[in-house]
């Protein structure tokens, strides 16, 4: 019993890391449709930016959040202004946008790779080899940090979201982009906009990755495929789905290292994939990708 | 005009057959290689554009039939000596099966979702191969080699991947001008209104699917055999997949000669990255660069574009 209650709480910090790294994702399609390939990579350029301040500087990867969200935010300005900014503009899925993100995830990694190789890489502050006990139960401070920090920025952009005035403009694009249009909101600054928020995201995500997990440029590829199956699951561009789908795959998944192998852990997101498709392609809470 | 559009081709298909004398003169096993290469990709995007180009389901993980044409063949090579060149018929086959199994779940869904069930398809393949013991888990199968000299050892590959090649183009050209195309092709601009006409759009594009699948599986188990290993990180990689997507869309999608064209284009313009930057990595980036630039400033391809302005030669116009 006890060993369940352990694996059930390992999986479920490890699924707040995933619900951010995936957040950022589900508001980029939801407002502009397109689904972005690139975030993973932009993920791993967040935690080389953790990664460099903490070699070079000794600066925490909890403190360099806000370091890696900026340098991700305007990497994802400039990527939004060299390339989506034509597409954006009509909220149709079309396959070449995604394309155009998947060719931005192969320059990005290209580049990454070449200037600091395939090696795997990981920041280790002091806590990350430390862990808390409660009772029989113990949990590694790098997991319990990275998921509060985690569960913190998604209560803010979901406070944001939900309750100021950018956060509403940004929903009703999302819902209807020509009547947001038509009552006043500016959806081309609504656009860049939410695309920055999204590429903060993956950079914050990236500053926790790079010590929860180890990671090397390469290494995007299956986080596309991960990320993809919460997006899927919870339903695409639905920020509560996304949450809910990152938590239940991430719980299952350690489930599966821990009473089975580890290697396959990684399978139940792929085929989890897989048994939405065929159940309901909608996802859990999808809004209809047109 | 006409004769030309017959002519060409059959003069080009005369000089692949004779290029291999080339051996006798000397070792051109580069040249070679390059050719066999060209072959390989064409037969990759022309079947890669059957269900990417006319069908409209972009696919980035295709090279999933690849591996288990690779595979299949590598196996029963390794286990009871039977040559690739004997079962890439049925490596082919397993390959079709394979892809009507999964074309039933992933072709319910179409837009992102199919293309991220792509992706999710060959991370699962990839995961499987990478820990299957039975067929060497992440180190594969190591094929035996032929016992020709070095000049000829690579003439056998050639001609069977020069059959592919054909064999891949002219099922192309046949679904483009076969009712089975056209029906392909109303499913990409529009499935419901293409049901209403009564068109079975279940059974067209699972069958485009697996159809696309049977040359990519044939075509991976000669590779296999050209390589002598077969192993998940040389076959199960996503970049084998965007290199056909991109030949694709750089030579023109949904277009017969534009695969072609693409492929000859790409693997040329490769070769140039890897003989001035060498790295890989540097690889990557610039097939990304390409594909960005292409889908931004060139999305009808070259032949799509050649076509708009009229200024296509008659013998690549093919459709």
């Amino acid at each position: 019993m006890m060993e369940i209650l352990q694996v059930f709480i390992l999986g479920l910090c490890l699924g707040f890391v995933y619900a951010l790294m995936v957040s950022g994702l589900t508001l980029i399609f939801g407002v502009m449709r397109i689904v972005n390939l690139a975030h993973p990579i932009l993920i791993i350029s967040g935690a080389f930016v953790s990664y460099w301040l903490f070699i070079k500087f000794g600066m925490d990867p909890i403190l360099s959040v806000p370091a890696a969200a900026l340098t991700v935010a305007l990497l994802g300005v400039l990527l939004y202004k060299l390339i989506f900014e034509k597409n954006a503009a009509q909220q149709t899925y079309s396959e070449m946008t995604v394309l155009l993100t998947f060719g931005t995830a192969m320059v990005i990694d290209g580049l990454l790779a070449f200037l600091f190789h395939n090696t795997q890489r990981i920041t280790s502050p002091g806590y990350a080899t430390d862990a808390i006990f409660i009772g029989e139960i113990f949990i590694p401070l790098a997991q319990l940090y990275s998921g509060i920090v985690s569960l913190t920025i998604i209560v803010v952009l979901a406070v944001f979201l939900k309750y100021s005035e950018f956060g509403i403009a940004i929903r009703a694009t999302s819902q209807n982009r020509t009547s947001a249009e038509l009552v006043g909101v500016n959806v081309k600054f609504v656009c860049l906009v939410s695309f920055a928020i999204g590429c903060a995201l993956a950079g914050s995500a990236g500053a926790l990755v790079s010590f929860v997990f180890s990671f090397f440029p390469s290494r995007h590829w299956e986080w596309i495929a991960i990320l993809m199956s919460l997006v899927v699951l919870g339903g695409m561009g639905s920020l509560t789905g996304a949450v809910i789908g990152a938590l239940v795959l991430s719980v299952v998944s350690s489930f599966v290292g821990a009473f089975y192998s580890p290697a396959w852990s990684t399978m139940v997101f792929f085929l989890a994939l897989f048994l939405i498709l065929i159940i309901r392609p909608r996802g859990l809470f999808g809004i209809k990708a047109d | 005009m006409q004769n030309s559009k017959k002519i060409i081709p059959v003069l080009i298909l005369i000089g692949l057959i004779c290029l291999p004398i080339v051996q006798f003169f000397g070792n051109y096993n580069y040249v070679i290689h390059m050719v066999l290469f060209c072959f390989l990709y064409i037969t990759m995007s022309s079947s890669w554009n059957i269900i990417g180009g006319y069908g409209g389901f972009i696919s980035i993980g295709h090279n999933v039939f690849f591996g288990i044409g690779a595979y299949f063949s590598g196996f029963i090579y390794a286990r009871y000596g039977i040559s690739p060149f004997y079962t890439a018929v049925f490596a082919g086959l397993i390959a079709t099966v394979f892809g009507f199994g999964v074309g039933f779940i992933t072709l319910r869904v179409k837009g992102p979702s199919f293309i991220i069930s792509s992706i999710a398809l060959l991370m699962i393949l990839r995961t499987l191969f990478d820990r299957w013991e039975l067929v060497g888990g992440a180190h594969g199968i190591t094929l035996p080699h032929n016992n020709l000299s070095v000049e000829w050892s690579k003439i056998p590959h050639y001609y069977a991947l020069l059959v592919l090649m054909v064999l891949s183009i002219v099922l192309s050209w046949y679904v483009r001008h076969s009712k089975f195309g056209l029906a392909l092709r109303s499913i990409s601009h529009d499935e419901i209104k293409s049901e209403v006409t009564g068109i079975n759009i279940k059974i067209i594009k699972v069958t485009a699917y697996a159809i696309s699948a049977y040359m990519i599986g044939a075509a991976g188990a000669i590779w296999g055999d050209y390589l002598t290993y077969v192993r998940p990180n040389i076959f199960f990689i996503i970049l084998i997949a965007a290199n056909m997507v991109l030949m694709c869309i750089l030579g023109g999608k949904g277009t017969v000669t534009g695969p072609i064209i693409g492929t000859i284009v790409i693997i040329f313009f490769n070769e140039f990255i890897l003989a001035n930057f060498g790295a890989s990595e540097l690889n990557i980036f610039f097939t990304g660069l390409l594909m960005i630039l292409t889908l931004l400033y060139f999305p009808d391809g070259i032949i799509g574009s050649l076509k708009k302005r009229k200024l296509l030669p008659g013998f690549l116009d093919w459709d």
